[in-house]
C-alpha cells in the first residue's frame, strides 16, 4: 500500500472519478437510439466502491436514473453475491422495483478487478426503446403486460455474451435490432468506464477504494447535512391533486427536518391504480429527494453518502410506493410530481425562497400508424422563481428536451402544424410562470392515428403559485372532430383530423400587481398575456402609464 | 512585397507584416466606434517603420471579434425574421431543455429577434420536400408592408425543411427584394446553414442577418481606405475554421467569422507543428481567464460545424445562441492565470472558472484583487519572478500574493506552508487543463499520449510539462514568440470555403447519380468562390460524409474520395469498420443513414513563413541563476537553473530549469530536457 494522498491528491482523484462517468454517459448518449433518450440523456452512469456504495455518478441524465441506480448496485448483488462473479462478467436487469421504476429501463452492473479482488463497480442505465407487451401506454393492468422483465442475471459471463438473453430481449422486442444494440451500448460503456478507472487506480498507485471513498463520503455527509440545515427544524405538510388515470389522485407528503437529515413519508397517498401510472418507492425516492437537494444542496455531487442524508418512506402499496405487479409504465407521471410536492413542504421551512409549481410530468406523445410509433415530448411551462420568470415549455423536473419537428418528420409520416406558446398559460405574479404550448398534429397520408394519453397530467388542475402568484393554466387535449381527452387511455385520431395539445404552464410567484410594468408591457407587446389578462390580472391600465 | 495580417481583438490590434526579411508587428489600441481606424492606423504605422507603401502589399489577411462582440452585446441591426406560420417561437423555446440539472435559477439569451418582428408566413414544405401549402403573393405584400413600417435593417427566413427544398425561401426572398428594395438585407436558411434541426438552422440565418449589415459595412470601409491608400492586392478574411475567404463572402455569411480570431491562433500552432515535423499536437493556450485546447493532426486542426456564441449562464454549454457554422473545434476551459482558487463548501479545492481576469488581476498586483489566483499560486512557490514579470510591464508584490494563498487555501485547508497550497492550485489547474485534454481527446476517438503538446498564451509554457506528464505525452513545444500569434496565425492559412449538402436518407436509398450532380454543383460553387483568389490549379477538394445508424444521434464524419457513385456505394462498410473501431461493435440489420456531405474548396500550397519571428531583445538583464521552487512531490523546494531564452541553443539542458523571457515563463521539470530548435522554437523531451 502507497503513503496516504495528501488532500490536494484526494480532490483530484475525486474529480477525476466523476470524469470517468461523464465519459461513460456519453458513449451511451451517442449510441443510443431512441431520440428521447438521445435528446435528453435519458440515462446514467456511476461508479462504486467495493462494497457497491456509489462514489460518483456522471451529472448527465435525469433524476429518475441517477437516484435510483444509486441504490440498484447493492440491490442486485443481493442477488448474485460479488464472491460468485468473475472478471468479465456482468449483471442485468430491467426490474421496475430494482432499476429505475418500468421495465424500458436496463440497468448493466461490471464489476472490476484488480487481481483476483474486486475494486469496484461500473453501473450504467438507459431507456431501451420497446420491450414488448404494450408498449409505450398505461393500459397494462399489471406489470406482466408491460413487455419482458429480465431478472437479475449475467449479461456477460467471464468473457462469453449471453445471447440466450440477448435472444430473448430481441424476441420480444418491436425493434429488435435497436434494442441489442441498446444493451451491448451499455455494456461497453461499463468496460470503458473500468479501463479508466483501473488507470486512474494505477497512475494514483491505488490497491483499492477505500481511502478515497472515505473521503468523498466524509465531505458529502457533512457537506449536505450544512446544506439541509439551511431549512427550519420541523414538520412540514403537503398535499397536491393529480388528474389520475380517470379519477383524481391524492399525494402527501409529511416532512420532517431534523438535525441535518430530511425525512419524508408518503403516506396519506392514494393507493396504487390498475393501470400503468404508478411509482414504485425507489423511483418515487429518486424525484423526491432530487427535489429537495436542487432547492437546497444543487452544489453537492451525486454519492451514497449526500443521497443518505434525505429518506424517503411509504406504506406499501400505494401510488408511490407500488407494489409488483402493479403496472408502471407511465410512473413518471407521479414520479415527477413529486418535486413539487417536496418544494411545497420547503415552502413552509423557508416562504419565499422556492419556485411555484411547474407542469410536472413530461407529456410523452406517443403516436402510432401503419408501420410507426412516433415517440416525442409535448412540454409545458416552469414555475415562476423568486426573482425570474419561470422558464416557458421547459421540463421540470426532468430534464428532457422536444425531438426538433424536423427530425420527428423525417423520422414519422406526421405533420406538425404549429408548435407555439400557449399566450396567458403561464401563472400570473410578480415572476410570471413559463408558458405552455399548442401544438397541433395530423397524419401525413389518410390514415388514423392511435395516441396514447399516458402521460397527459394536469388537464384539471393548473401548478399552483407561491407567494399570491396565480396558478399556471391547466392543459388541454382534443382532437378536432370535438373529441376531448379526459382520461390516460388510448385515443383514434380518425384520417384528416388532427390532435391539437395545450400544455400546462408554470404557477406564478408573488402578487400580479406588483409585476414590473416593464415586464407587463413586454409581455403585453410580445403576445404572451392578452390585454384581457393585463387588465384584469395584472391591474395594468392601457390610458394610464404610456406616456406620448 | 509584403503580406500583412490584422488582428483586431475586444482590446488591442495587432498588425503583423511578412517580408522577405522577417516578420515585423505592430500593437495598437483598438478603437471600438470604428475598428479599421485602429487597423489602418496600424498598417500605416508598420508601412512607415519597413519604408514601404501600400502599394508594396500584396494581399491583407483580417480577423475580427466583431460579429462575435455584435452579438454578445446585442449592437446588431433590427432584424425580422420570417417562418412558417404556427412556429414563430422556434427561436424562443430552443431546445426545451435545462442544460443543467440541478440550478434552478437559470437564465436563456433573449432571442435576436423579439416575438412582435418573428412572423409567421402560410407556407409548408414536408420532410421529403414535397410541398404542401405554397407561400400567397398577397399575404407576402403584406408582410412587407409591416416590415417597411416597422424599418427593419435585415431580414433572415427560415421555412420547415428548407434545407431539403428551398424554393419557398427563394421565392419569398426574391419577392421581398423586389418590394423592399436593395438596401435591405435579406437572408436565407438554406444559404447560411443548410442542414437538418429547424432552431440551429433558424438560429444561424437569425444572427448572420444581425450582424450582416454592421459587418458589410465594416468591411466595405476597410476595402475602401486600403484602395484609397493605394493598395490594389487582395484583402481577404480569417474564418472559424482556420481558412481564408473573399470579403464578398465574408460579408455575405459573416457569421462565419465568428471563430476567426482564435482559429487564426490554432493555425499558428498548426504552422509550427509542421515547422517541427509534429504529425498529431495537442495545442493548449493559456490565456488570463480561461484555457483552450485543439486538437491538430498532419498539422490540420480539428473543426467541427456547430458553435455556441454569447453564452447567457456561467459559460455553460447549451446557455449560448447556436450557430451552425463550420469552425475550429476549441474546448474552452475556466482556468488561466487570472482563475480564482477557493475552498467549497464541501472542503474541496476549486480553481476557477470565477476570474480575477487583468483588472483587478491576481492579488500580487496589488490592484485591489484580493482572491488568490492561480497566477499567484505560482509567485508564491517562485516560477514566476516578481521581477521582469510580463516584460517588465507589471510590478507583482510576493508578499500579496503569499498572503492570499495562506489566507484563502492554506488555513481552510490546514496545510503546512503558503507554498504547498499554492502547490495544491496549480496541481489542480494543471489536473482541470490535463483531464479536459484527456475527456475531448477521447470524444474524438484520440489516444492523447500520442500526441506532442503546443503551448502558447501567457500561462502555457509554465504548465506544460507537468500537463504533460499527466497526459503521458512525452514531447512539449514552446514557439517563439507567440505574443502575436493569431495575426500570424491568418499568414499561415489557406484559403477555402466549404459548404454541407443535407441528405438525411438510408444509403441504400440514396439516388446517387442525383446525389453526385448535387455535389458536383456544390463544388462549382466553392470553387467560384476561392478562384477568385487562388488559380485553379492550386485548388484542391474535399468531401467528407456524415454517417449513422439509422435512429441513432451521433454521427461519424469519413472522407469521401470522390464526387461519384461508385465512392459512395463505398461508405457501408467504411462506417461499419469506423464504428466497430470507436464504439466497439457493428449492428447488423440496421439502416446506415447518410446523414449530410460537406464539399470544401481549398487552396492546395500553404505559405510557408519567409524567416523566424524576430526576436526581441530581452530587457531584463537576467543572469544565469538559480531559483528555489517548491516541488509538490518532494514536498519542499528544488533549485531550478533560470536560463534566459534567447541564450539558449540547440544543446539539450536538462531540468530543473526556467526558460525566462518577456512574455512568459518555460518551466522545465525535472525528468525533462529541453533544447531550441532552427526555427527559434522550444523542444522539450522527457528524459527516457
Amino acid at each position: 500500500m502507497s503513503a496516504p494522498l495528501d488532500i490536494v491528491a484526494q480532490n483530484v482523484l475525486w474529480n477525476r472519478l466523476i470524469s470517468v462517468c461523464e465519459e461513460q454517459a456519453n458513449a451511451l448518449m451517442r449510441a443510443a437510439f431512441g431520440a428521447i433518450v438521445r435528446e435528453a440523456g435519458d440515462l446514467s452512469a456511476g461508479v462504486f466502491n467495493a462494497d457497491g456504495q456509489m462514489l460518483a455518478q456522471a451529472v448527465t441524465g435525469t433524476p429518475g436514473h441517477v437516484n435510483t441506480m444509486a441504490a440498484s448496485v447493492r440491490a442486485m448483488l443481493d442477488f448474485i453475491p460479488p464472491q460468485d462473479l468473475s472478471p468479465g462478467d456482468a449483471l442485468v436487469t430491467n426490474d421496475p422495483w430494482l432499476g429505475a421504476g418500468h421495465v424500458f429501463d436496463f440497468v448493466v452492473v461490471t464489476p472490476v478487478f484488480m487481481g483476483a479482488q474486486i475494486v469496484g463497480y461500473l453501473a450504467s442505465t438507459s431507456h431501451i426503446v420497446d420491450v414488448g407487451g404494450r408498449g409505450w401506454s398505461a393500459e397494462g393492468r399489471s406489470v406482466f403486460e408491460e413487455g419482458v422483465t429480465i431478472p437479475v442475471m449475467r449479461l456477460r459471463r467471464q468473457s462469453a455474451l449471453n445471447e440466450d438473453l440477448l435472444r430473448i430481449v430481441t424476441t420480444n422486442s418491436r425493434v429488435p435490432h435497436e434494442a441489442r444494440g441498446d444493451i451491448l451500448s451499455l455494456l461497453t460503456c461499463n468496460d470503458t468506464g473500468a479501463t479508466r478507472l483501473l488507470d486512474l487506480m494505477a497512475e494514483y498507485d491505488l490497491g483499492d477504494l477505500n481511502a478515497i471513498s472515505d473521503f468523498i463520503f466524509d465531505r458529502s455527509r457533512a457537506g449536505t447535512r450544512r446544506a439541509l440545515m439551511r431549512a427550519p427544524e420541523g414538520v412540514y405538510e403537503s398535499a397536491l391533486r393529480l388528474d389520475g388515470y380517470d379519477t383524481p389522485i391524492e399525494l402527501r407528503a409529511s416532512m420532517r427536518v431534523h438535525k441535518g437529515r430530511i425525512e419524508v413519508d408518503l403516506a396519506g397517498s392514494s393507493p396504487s391504480v390498475d393501470r400503468g401510472i404508478n411509482c414504485p418507492l425507489n423511483y418515487a425516492t429518486a424525484y423526491a429527494a432530487f427535489g429537495i437537494r436542487a432547492l437546497l444542496a444543487p452544489d453537492i455531487p451525486n454519492n451514497h453518502a449526500s443521497l443518505e442524508a434525505i429518506a424517503i418512506t411509504a406504506p406499501p402499496g400505494l401510488v408511490v410506493s407500488a407494489e409488483r405487479p402493479s403496472p408502471v409504465t407511465a410512473r413518471h407521471v407521479i414520479g415527477q410530481a413529486l418535486p413539487d410536492l417536496m418544494l411545497g413542504c420547503l415552502e413552509q421551512a423557508l416562504p419565499g425562497e422556492v419556485l411555484a409549481e411547474s407542469a410536472g410530468a413530461l407529456w410523452t406523445m406517443s403516436l402510432s400508424g401503419a408501420g410507426f410509433t412516433s415517440l416525442n415530448v409535448a412540454l409545458g411551462g416552469m414555475g415562476a422563481r423568486p426573482g425570474l420568470d419561470g422558464l416557458s415549455t421547459t421540463a421540470f423536473p426532468s430534464g428532457v428536451g422536444a425531438v426538433p419537428v424536423e427530425a420527428a418528420e423525417v423520422a414519422a409520416p406526421l405533420i406538425y402544424h404549429a408548435k407555439e406558446f400557449a399566450p396567458d398559460t403561464g401563472g400570473a405574479g410578480q415572476y410570471r410562470g413559463g408558458l405552455g404550448q399548442r401544438i397541433e398534429i395530423g397524419a401525413r397520408e389518410a390514415q388514423d392515428l392511435s395516441l396514447s394519453a399516458a402521460a397527459f397530467e394536469r388537464l384539471t388542475t393548473g401548478p399552483a403559485g407561491r407567494q399570491g402568484g396565480q396558478a399556471g393554466a391547466a392543459g388541454r387535449v382534443e382532437i378536432t372532430n370535438g373529441t376531448q381527452i379526459t382520461d390516460k387511455g388510448i385515443y383514434e385520431i380518425p384520417a384528416g383530423e388532427r390532435l391539437i395539445l395545450q400544455t400546462p404552464g408554470g404557477g406564478g410567484f408573488g402578487n400580479p400587481a406588483h409585476r414590473d410594468r416593464e415586464a407587463v408591457l413586454r409581455d403585453l407587446s410580445d403576445g404572451l398575456i392578452s390585454e384581457e389578462a393585463a387588465a384584469t390580472l395584472y391591474q395594468h391600465d392601457p390610458n394610464g402609464r404610456t406616456t406620448k | 512585397m509584403l503580406r500583412v495580417a490584422i488582428d483586431i481583438g475586444g482590446t488591442f490590434t495587432d498588425v503583423v507584416a511578412e517580408t522577405p526579411e522577417g516578420m515585423r508587428s505592430v500593437k495598437v489600441l483598438t478603437s471600438a466606434d470604428a475598428p479599421e481606424r485602429a487597423a489602418l492606423d496600424g498598417v500605416a504605422r508598420l508601412l512607415a517603420q519597413l519604408d514601404k507603401t501600400h502599394a508594396d502589399i500584396s494581399d491583407i489577411v483580417h480577423g475580427t471579434t466583431l460579429a462575435t462582440n455584435a452579438l454578445i452585446e446585442r449592437r446588431g441591426a433590427k432584424t425580422a425574421f420570417i417562418t412558417t406560420h404556427g412556429f414563430r417561437d422556434v427561436l424562443a423555446m430552443r431546445t426545451e431543455k435545462r442544460f443543467d440539472q440541478y440550478a434552478l435559477n437559470i437564465t436563456l439569451p433573449a432571442p435576436l429577434v423579439p416575438r412582435p418582428l418573428r412572423l409567421g408566413l402560410r407556407e409548408r414544405v414536408l420532410a421529403d420536400g414535397a410541398v404542401l401549402i405554397a407561400p400567397d403573393e398577397r399575404e407576402i405584400e403584406t408582410l412587407a408592408a409591416l416590415l417597411r413600417a416597422e424599418q427593419v435593417e435585415a431580414i433572415a427566413i427560415g421555412f420547415l425543411h428548407a434545407y431539403k427544398n428551398s424554393t419557398h425561401e427563394n421565392m419569398v426572398a426574391a419577392r421581398l427584394r423586389q418590394l423592399l428594395g436593395n438596401d435591405i438585407t435579406i437572408c436565407q436558411s438554406a444559404e447560411v446553414a443548410g442542414e437538418i434541426r429547424e432552431y440551429d438552422r433558424f438560429s444561424t440565418v437569425c444572427a448572420n442577418a444581425y450582424v450582416r449589415p454592421l459587418m458589410s459595412r465594416y468591411i466595405g470601409h476597410l476595402q475602401d481606405k486600403l484602395r484609397e491608400a493605394g493598395f490594389s492586392g487582395a484583402l481577404l478574411m480569417m474564418l472559424s475554421d482556420g481558412a481564408l475567404t473573399t470579403v464578398e463572402q465574408a460579408a455575405r455569411f459573416p457569421v462565419r467569422l465568428i471563430e476567426g480570431g482564435p482559429a487564426g491562433g490554432v493555425a499558428l500552432a498548426a504552422h509550427v507543428a509542421r515547422e517541427v515535423g509534429s504529425d498529431r499536437t495537442l495545442s493548449l493556450d493559456i490565456g488570463g481567464t480561461t484555457a483552450k485546447i485543439c486538437f491538430i493532426e498532419k498539422g490540420t486542426p480539428k473543426t467541427s460545424r456547430r458553435f455556441e456564441v454569447a453564452r447567457a449562464w456561467r459559460d455553460v454549454k447549451g446557455s449560448g445562441l447556436p450557430v451552425k457554422i463550420p469552425t475550429v473545434e476549441l474546448v474552452e476551459i475556466g482556468a488561466g492565470g487570472g482563475s480564482i482558487a477557493a475552498v467549497d463548501r464541501l472542503g474541496r479545492l476549486q480553481v476557477g472558472p470565477q476570474s480575477a481576469g487583468s483588472e483587478p488581476g491576481p492579488a500580487a498586483y496589488g490592484r485591489g484583487g484580493t482572491q488568490a489566483t492561480i497566477t499567484d499560486a505560482h509567485i508564491t512557490i517562485g516560477t514566476i519572478a516578481a521581477e521582469g514579470f510580463a516584460g517588465g510591464m507589471i510590478a507583482l508584490d510576493p508578499a500579496l500574493a503569499s498572503k492570499a494563498v495562506a489566507r484563502d487555501i492554506q488555513t481552510p485547508l490546514q496545510l503546512e506552508d503558503p507554498a504547498s497550497a499554492a502547490a495544491g492550485i496549480i496541481e489542480l489547474a494543471d489536473e482541470t487543463m490535463a483531464n479536459a485534454a484527456r475527456v475531448h481527446g477521447i470524444e474524438l476517438g484520440l489516444d492523447v499520449a500520442g500526441f506532442d503538446l503546443l503551448v502558447s498564451g501567457g500561462g502555457g509554457a509554465v504548465h506544460a510539462t507537468r500537463i504533460a506528464e499527466k497526459l503521458g505525452i512525452r514531447r512539449v513545444i514552446v514557439p517563439q514568440d507567440a505574443g502575436v500569434g493569431s495575426a500570424v496565425g491568418f499568414l499561415r492559412s489557406p484559403v477555402a470555403f466549404e459548404t454541407v449538402v443535407s441528405v438525411v436518407e438510408p444509403l441504400s436509398e440514396v439516388d446517387a447519380t442525383a446525389l453526385v450532380d448535387r455535389l458536383r454543383r456544390v463544388m462549382a460553387e466553392v470553387t467560384t468562390v476561392v478562384e477568385t483568389v487562388v488559380p485553379a490549379q492550386n485548388i484542391t477538394h474535399r468531401l467528407t460524409a456524415e454517417l449513422r445508424y439509422k435512429g441513432q444521434g451521433y454521427e461519424l464524419s469519413l472522407p469521401l474520395d470522390a464526387a461519384s457513385a461508385d465512392a459512395i456505394a463505398g461508405l457501408a462498410a467504411r462506417f461499419e469498420e469506423e464504428y466497430e473501431q470507436q464504439i466497439g461493435f457493428t449492428l447488423k440489420d440496421i439502416a446506415i443513414e447518410l446523414i449530410s456531405l460537406s464539399v470544401t474548396a481549398r487552396e492546395k500550397r500553404l505559405r510557408t513563413a519567409a524567416r523566424p519571428l524576430e526576436v526581441q531583445p530581452c530587457q531584463a538583464k537576467a543572469q544565469p541563476h538559480i531559483r528555489a521552487i517548491f516541488e509538490r512531490s518532494a514536498a519542499n523546494p528544488l533549485p531550478f537553473k533560470v536560463i534566459p531564452r534567447e541564450s539558449l541553443n540547440g544543446q539539450a539542458m536538462s531540468g530543473p530549469a526556467i526558460i525566462s523571457e518577456a512574455q512568459t515563463t518555460t518551466v522545465v521539470r525535472p525528468g525533462w530536457h529541453a533544447r531550441r530548435g532552427d526555427q527559434g522554437h522550444l523542444v522539450l523531451e522527457r528524459n527516457r
